[in-house]
């Protein structure tokens, strides 16, 4: 797993906090499982160049934060849309960002070959027909 | 020197360009975004937020409470939209009258260009046996409690329905060319036959020399200049009111930036016993048409979301994420879209990124609620065991920012959708509705880009 936009730790921080959001529970396999991160430069090219500079930041000083703190974090994100403060619009921020990046690489059709276990957009039931001629 | 440089490709600018293309004028487009088409358009719903959308999926306010779509391709916004298509109605046009001192804003004196729209486009008005189970269930329950509902007016020329095709799948961009997006319906064939037009370039100032106009602009990241005798804003509510900003046209025009308005809209869910599917088949079909919720002020949609966006609607993760997701297929979903206060301001930073205020009012708050609160009664009546409300808004429809008026203290354009003061700096796209009509605007923002196009027509004598 490498990235030409996110670090190796921002990229382990990311599977970290996913972890923490979508947990292995019943049929659902936990988010480094699926391992759709895999195709997370599919996504980041896109963002404008100073977003990516900020988000690689920030994922990799999470990346050395201890478990408890991350679920600190993910705790406050949660709550942002009630809270009020200067700091509210920023846990919102980052709640919407990071839960973005995480739900584009789990509810995915580009999973590696690896994954052999039932794909969560299987799980869910979310099957499109496309009849394109 | 071009005579016309018009910018943006949504359904303002691919109806001008299309319009002024016909007639034979020497003209140019810029457009932002790339030239994509039915076999190009992301296949995947994280594939388009990343690629079809500005700030890589989501825009915010200053507060981050509200989130705003808009798209970066040729054909704007309307290659995601659900392009349904509705004339205004007369309270929205006497607001419109009210604010602005225009007093062409009325369905008479729109009516022709109304037509001319709508016979260019192939529209479908949808029936009983093209409901969906999430709409069959909206419409007996608003029967059950007095609700008044209408089938939805889309612009579709053929999505395949009989041969099981689901059009949710058009959110991404129509993979069959049925959506009438201004580019399936206007651009596409113009293209083929030799549109000079210019994608992946983002206008970033304009500098106005009397008779002329200099376009400056980056074009793949790379400086590029452009002069026209006149140039058409079309970039949408924000595009248009931010190159109008970074261009230091606030000086002369206090207003602009100003009376910003979104349709704000909140999501609720209701689950089900029986299997539900709701992103089969045809998408949108219904939604409320009760003069009384129009008087309050709110409609209710009957729509869904895909899956990262439904996950995206409710901020806790986890088990209760899970939990909504697992009864994905058991879902309905209406949501309250609030004919919102012009109270929001677009602005510009030192930076020159857009920063949106947009204050969410006592009123619209009261909208919200009620419609909510609505909702969470018809789904109830419908049989929902559990209702889950989102907390999120997002703004769909952008208006605004550089409104139309008669006064130049209080608008940006004036009646002849000419910007205050510059006789050759023209702008008719969805940056110019004076307030929220609580309508879906596209329509409404084609007949005007028609309007204009016919007033430059015949001012350079069928060009
Ligand atoms: C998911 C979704 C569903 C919707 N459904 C409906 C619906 O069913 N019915 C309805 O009426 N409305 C709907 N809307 C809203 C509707 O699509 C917009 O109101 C409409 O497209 C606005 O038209 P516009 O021409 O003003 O701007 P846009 O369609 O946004 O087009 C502006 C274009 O200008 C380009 N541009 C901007 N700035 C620059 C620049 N500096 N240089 C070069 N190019 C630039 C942009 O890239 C874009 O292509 C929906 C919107 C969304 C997001």
């Amino acid at each position: 797993m490498a990235s030409n936009y996110l670090s190796n730790s921002a990229l382990k921080a990311i599977n970290r906090i996913g972890d923490l959001m979508i947990p292995r529970n019943g049929e659902f396999p936990s988010f480094s499982e699926v391992g759709g991160i895999a195709y997370i430069d599919d996504l980041v090219s896109y963002a404008p160049p100073a977003d990516i500079k900020d988000l690689n930041l920030l994922l990799t000083i999470l990346a050395f934060m201890p478990n408890f703190v991350l679920r600190w974090l993910l705790n406050r994100m949660e709550n942002a849309m009630e809270s009020s403060g200067p700091l509210a619009p920023i846990f919102r921020m980052l709640d919407v960002g990071l839960r973005g990046l995480i739900f584009s690489c789990y509810y995915t059709e580009k999973i590696p070959a690896s994954y052999t276990g039932k794909k969560p957009l299987d799980i869910i039931g979310f099957d499109l027909t496309r009849v394109e001629d | 020197m071009y005579d016309y440089i018009i910018i943006g490709t949504g359904p303002s600018g691919g109806n001008i360009a299309h319009n002024l293309f016909k007639a034979g004028a020497n003209i140019l487009v810029l457009e932002a975004g790339k030239l994509m088409n039915k076999k190009t358009f992301p296949r995947t719903e994280a594939d388009t937020s990343a690629r079809l959308y500005w700030g890589g999926g989501i825009e915010f306010d200053t507060d981050a409470k509200m989130g705003f779509l808009r798209t970066r391709v040729v054909g704007g916004t309307s290659i995601v939209n659900q392009c349904l298509l509705d004339r205004f109605d007369d309270i929205a046009f006497n607001d419109w009258k009210a604010e602005s001192g225009v007093n062409w804003f009325t369905n008479e004196q729109l009516a022709k260009h109304y037509d001319t729209v709508e016979h260019a486009l192939a529209l479908h008005t949808f029936t009983a046996n093209e409901m969906n189970r999430n709409a069959q269930l909206f419409t007996q329950s608003c029967d059950k409690i007095g609700v008044k509902w209408g089938y939805l007016r889309k612009g579709q020329s053929d999505c395949a329905q009989e041969r099981g095709n689901d059009c949710m799948a058009c959110l991404g961009g129509c993979h069959r060319d049925s959506k009438q997006s201004s580019y399936a319906g206007y651009l596409r064939d113009d293209i083929a036959a030799g549109l000079n037009i210019q994608t992946e370039t983002e206008v970033t100032q304009i500098v106005h020399n009397g008779d002329t106009v200099t376009l400056h602009a980056l074009q793949q990241g790379k400086p590029v200049t452009f002069q026209a005798k006149n140039i058409v804003l079309a970039g949408g509510a924000f595009g248009t009111t931010k190159m109008l900003l970074q261009s230091g046209f606030k000086k002369q025009l206090p207003a602009l930036g100003k009376n910003f308005s979104t349709h704000p809209q909140f999501m609720s869910f209701g689950l089900f016993n029986e299997e539900i599917h709701a992103c089969k088949g045809y998408f949108q079909t219904v939604a409320s048409k009760d003069p009384i919720l129009r008087q309050k002020g709110y409609k209710l949609e009957n729509v869904f979301a895909p899956p990262i966006s439904a996950a995206m609607l409710f901020s806790r993760t986890g088990a209760y994420h899970q939990e909504i997701m697992r009864n994905y297929t058991r879902m309905t979903c209406i949501e309250v879209a609030v004919r919102d206060e012009n109270a929001g301001e677009i602005k510009v930073d030192n930076k020159g990124k857009l920063t949106i205020d947009k204050p969410f009012t006592a009123q619209d708050r009261r909208r919200r609620d009620e419609g909510r609160e609505l909702i969470a009664n018809i789904l109830t009546n419908e049989g929902a065991k559990k209702v889950y409300a989102s907390p999120f808004s997002v703004g769909l429809h952008l208006m605004g920012g550089s409104v139309m008026g008669t006064n130049s203290a209080k608008s940006v354009v004036d009646p002849e959708f000419r910007v205050h003061g510059y006789k050759n700096m023209f702008v008719a796209d969805s940056s110019i509705y004076p307030n929220a009509p609580g309508i879906n605007p596209s329509l409404t923002i084609m007949a005007l880009a028609q309007k204009l196009s016919d007033q430059l027509i015949v001012a350079n004598h069928g060009i």
